[in-house]
């Protein structure tokens, strides 16, 4: 197997690694970089749980090679928080109760960020179709709905 | 998955020869990967080498000539599609079908070409593009040539690529003055993403008088098929709900369904049928009836 030399940007840090060619973009984030915050869930690319942001786009990073973001800048759940303040998505999704286990949140939140870059006004019909990549099995998605529609809010209106 | 080599050529003609060189191993070329790396984790194929097409700068842009029509390169993902301000205004139903082409996150990594090549019937994108009468520019070190979108999907995951050559373009001549179109599907379930059935029409019209269609259909069946039959029916008739009706009856009897664990063939004949008659009616301006499908 070959290997590759990845650089890229993690979370704003640099970062530099030798990897095989079949490393996994997950694998490489968790085992590689212990960014656990980032699940593996199905490893279908259907339930979306490992969801990062490529150059600020959604992408599964089950089904992503890790030589494929060389010169690219990944961000993960980890990256959004400032310091000990919270992501307005990940604020929101604590006081509207958009969660229950939590094992799904980090890739309904990294969808949720490329949805509102794209559409920062969804309606509930945007957010049902910005977050279709992304399965909860415990919540009934209601209050996920609502989380992202009250973080755009805040997000356009400050709080 | 088992070990394998990357190699990324940076040309086409470096790519092809690798790709002759190595014919005789197993060998796959990975555009975004979405597709592949699924087949490729449940060890349906298992290759030695890949071939990524990423830093080909050939195959990457669109282009827009009103001669020549629309240049779209293979590498062009589905989310670049959707949101190309090129692609919205000259041929908005192709952006609108690449719009719901899986889910976002697949969107932002899958590519038209690749999506082409790998021939599962069950997408979005071959349907609309066959309505739109699209070519493929295929290359390799013996050149170029282009054949029609329609020669090269030959069957269920089957391609008329040669094993030494890329896809590098998709080409979508212009669409006349007054022409447009609408891509429309049916999925069982709000969370499959994979259609059941697609129907595109491309229709010319002047107070219903239909002077030009274009019907492709697609996802029920092992390739996506142009209608003849029906596109003569509807020519230079005033389309009412009737003969929209009995259209989409006659494409529902001349498509040859597939019947697998997804849907019997009579259900996609069936779903066929309404989704056939809700498109013909929207493109013909009877109102928007879309009801459940989208």
């Amino acid at each position: 197997m070959s290997k590759h030399l990845v650089e890229c940007t993690v979370n704003g840090e640099v970062c530099q690694l030798e990897v095989p060619a079949g490393r996994l973009l997950s694998d490489f984030l968790r085992d590689d970089l212990h960014l656990t915050g980032t699940k593996r869930g199905c490893e279908t690319a259907t339930c979306g749980a490992c969801s990062v942001l490529v150059d600020g786009e959604a992408i599964k990073s089950c089904l992503m090679l890790a030589v494929q973001v060389h010169g690219r800048a990944i961000t993960t759940i980890e990256g959004l928080a400032q310091g000990d303040t919270l992501h307005p998505l990940q604020q929101s999704f604590l006081e509207c109760g958009g969660l229950q286990c939590g094992y799904c949140t980090p890739g309904m939140i990294i969808a949720s960020c490329d949805l509102l870059k794209n559409n920062p006004d969804p309606s509930v019909d945007d957010v049902k179709k910005g977050l279709s990549g992304n399965l909860c099995r415990c919540t009934g998605y209601t209050q996920i709905v609502e989380s992202v529609l009250h973080a755009a809010e805040k997000m356009n209106h400050g709080n | 998955m088992r070990d394998f080599n990357y190699i990324e050529p940076s040309s086409i003609e470096e790519a092809s020869r690798l790709l002759a060189d190595l014919e005789d191993e197993e060998v796959r070329v990975v555009a975004g990967g979405t597709a592949l790396m699924l087949t490729m984790r449940q060890r349906m194929v298992q290759p030695g080498h890949l071939i990524s097409m990423a830093r080909i700068e050939r195959l990457h842009g669109i282009d827009f000539d009103s001669e020549k029509g629309l240049r779209i390169g293979s590498m062009t993902r589905h989310a670049d599609l959707a949101r190309s301000s090129i692609v919205r205004s000259h041929y908005p139903v192709l952006a609108s079908m690449a719009a719901r082409v899986a889910n976002p996150q697949v969107r932002n990594q899958g590519t038209l070409g690749g999506n082409l090549c790998y021939a599962d019937p069950s997408t979005d994108p071959p349907t609309c593009l066959l309505a739109l009468d699209a070519q493929v520019v295929l290359g390799s070190v013996r050149g170029e040539r282009i054949m029609p979108l329609s020669s090269f999907i030959v069957d269920y995951f089957e391609t008329a690529i040669e094993p030494d050559e890329l896809l590098v373009e998709i080409r979508v001549p212009p669409l006349p003055e007054g022409m447009s179109g609408v891509y429309s599907r049916f999925l069982r379930t709000a969370a499959e993403h994979r259609p059941l059935v697609s129907v595109a029409v491309v229709g010319q019209q002047n107070a219903h008088i239909c002077h030009d269609v274009r019907i492709a259909v697609g996802a029920s069946t092992p390739v996506p098929c142009r209608m003849p039959n029906v596109e003569a029916l509807l020519k230079g008739n005033r389309i009412d709900f009737d003969l929209a009706e009995r259209a989409a009856a006659q494409i529902a009897e001349d498509i040859e369904p597939l019947s697998d664990a997804r849907g019997s063939a009579e259900f996609r004949r069936q779903m066929v049928r309404v989704v056939a008659r809700r498109t013909i009616c929207e493109v013909f301006g009877l109102g928007n009836l879309s009801g459940g499908n989208e």
